[in-house]
């Protein structure tokens, strides 16, 4: 099973009826000009990307980020219309004063496979204290956490919270939890593969292309910046496809993945099954 | 006198020729002008709108001269963040595919009808797919 774990569903037809949220989300995420999609459009590129899920991450900021630009009710939704097609994770913001009932209806209730949350945007690190009873939650589910990490694009919000040796404390204090870190950290990449390599509950994702065209860009990042044997030997059971669709393309960081020289076996790891681990399935 | 339509077609693949012939048909026979020219254009830049025999090895043809004329691997300027859209730009060879190709196509238009040949078939070109596509059609007499 290919799975793409960093989807992100803000333009996704079927939750944008209200115009005011749609405005809101091109705002907070600054992507424009992309117009909204259909579940059939979605499943057409998912075909053409040759992907079997897409883990759907809902975006909870603080209220005065915007509050929740993707709900975990927006996500159980898209889950719920095409389950053949989506997983899906909650999202949380740690100044939430309700924070463990959050995460308990997300995890619980819902039934979402794990949480999203975006330190950038609510300029706390990964071991913030409030964030305790959440992953006592996510060990209790074996569900993971994915942290938005690496370079963010969106207005507001600095790179200063944004590196991922933030999440070493976290990663040494609950060895047990899953924990992912988005865009493999970039451009800290070298920080990033020292983590995986030190700590076998961490993974990171694929969904950085902030240069050049997906094919060069992996190629700088995955054989240059790392080399390739560092991914292919020691970390292929820890990276993670992911598009941060819509903000990428999709398509060509599948295809530029296939092409990067890893052994098969790795690519087939890194283009689905380290997701199922990850995410606990 | 004039009229003007538009219609849409969610395309599924990243390159896609798409026969839109009746389309085009039906809506000038809606227009009801007689004679005069119809122009068929897409509202896109990474798509093209063209006339040609409607053959699967035609169709075979052309896309693998396109993708040689235009490979996807070559070391394009138009591959980088763009501000405006906030997003990273990957599509060159979807550009420069339209650029060969064209944007629309004119017919005469006689008896209600456009003049095509024998073999002549109105194509839209998807080169930057799956996405939603709108074509106007725009009768004049």
């Amino acid at each position: 099973m290919r799975i793409d774990i960093h989807v992100h569903p803000a333009f996704y037809a079927d939750i944008n009826g209200d115009s005011h949220r749609e405005g809101l989300r091109h705002r907070v995420t600054d992507i424009h000009k992309n117009g909204l999609a259909a579940l059939e459009h979605i499943e057409n590129k998912m075909a053409c990307a040759r992907l079997d899920r897409l883990t759907l991450l809902a975006q909870v900021y603080p209220e005065a980020r915007g509050g929740a630009i993707v709900s975990n009710e927006e996500v159980r939704s898209l889950i719920s219309l095409r389950p053949d097609l989506f997983f899906g994770m909650g999202s949380l913001d740690p100044g939430d004063p309700h924070l463990a009932e959050t995460a308990e209806h997300a995890l619980g209730d819902l039934g979402l496979l794990g949480l999203a949350l975006y330190p950038c945007a609510g300029e706390f690190r990964p071991d913030d204290p409030r964030l305790e009873p959440v992953w006592s939650l996510c060990e209790q589910y074996d569900r993971p956490v994915l942290f938005h990490l690496g370079m963010t694009w969106e207005p507001g919000q600095s790179m200063a919270w944004a590196h991922p040796l933030s999440v070493e404390p976290l990663a040494m204090s609950h060895p047990k939890l899953r924990i992912g870190i988005t865009r493999f950290g970039w451009p800290w990449v070298r920080e990033t593969a020292a983590l995986l390599l030190k700590y076998p509950n961490l993974y990171a994702d694929t969904g950085v292309l902030y240069f050049d065209c997906a094919r060069e860009f992996y190629q700088q990042t995955f054989t240059k910046d790392l080399p390739i044997t560092w991914l292919d030997r020691s970390l292929r059971h820890q990276v993670l496809f992911g598009s941060d669709d819509p903000r990428f393309e999709q398509i060509r960081m599948a295809a530029a993945m296939e092409t990067l020289g890893l052994r098969e076996s790795s690519v087939e790891l890194i283009m689905g099954e380290n997701a199922l681990v990850y995410l606990g399935l | 006198m004039h009229y003007y339509e538009e219609f849409t077609l969610r395309t599924s693949r990243y390159e896609q020729l798409i026969l839109i012939t009746r389309q085009v048909l039906e809506i000038a026979a809606r227009s009801g002008i007689r004679d005069g020219l119809v122009t068929v254009q897409s509202k896109h830049t990474t798509t093209g709108i063209t006339v040609n025999e409607s053959l699967e090895c035609l169709e075979s043809d052309i896309e693998t001269f396109l993708s040689a004329l235009v490979p996807e691997d070559r070391p394009y300027s138009h591959a980088r963040m763009l501000r405006d859209y906030g997003s990273t730009a990957g599509n060159p060879t979807g550009h420069l595919k339209a650029l060969l190709v064209g944007n629309h196509c004119h017919l005469p238009l006689q008896g209600g009808v456009p003049v095509r040949g024998g073999a002549q078939e109105i194509y839209f070109c998807e080169f930057d797919g799956p996405a939603v596509r709108t074509i106007t059609v725009t009768v004049t007499d």
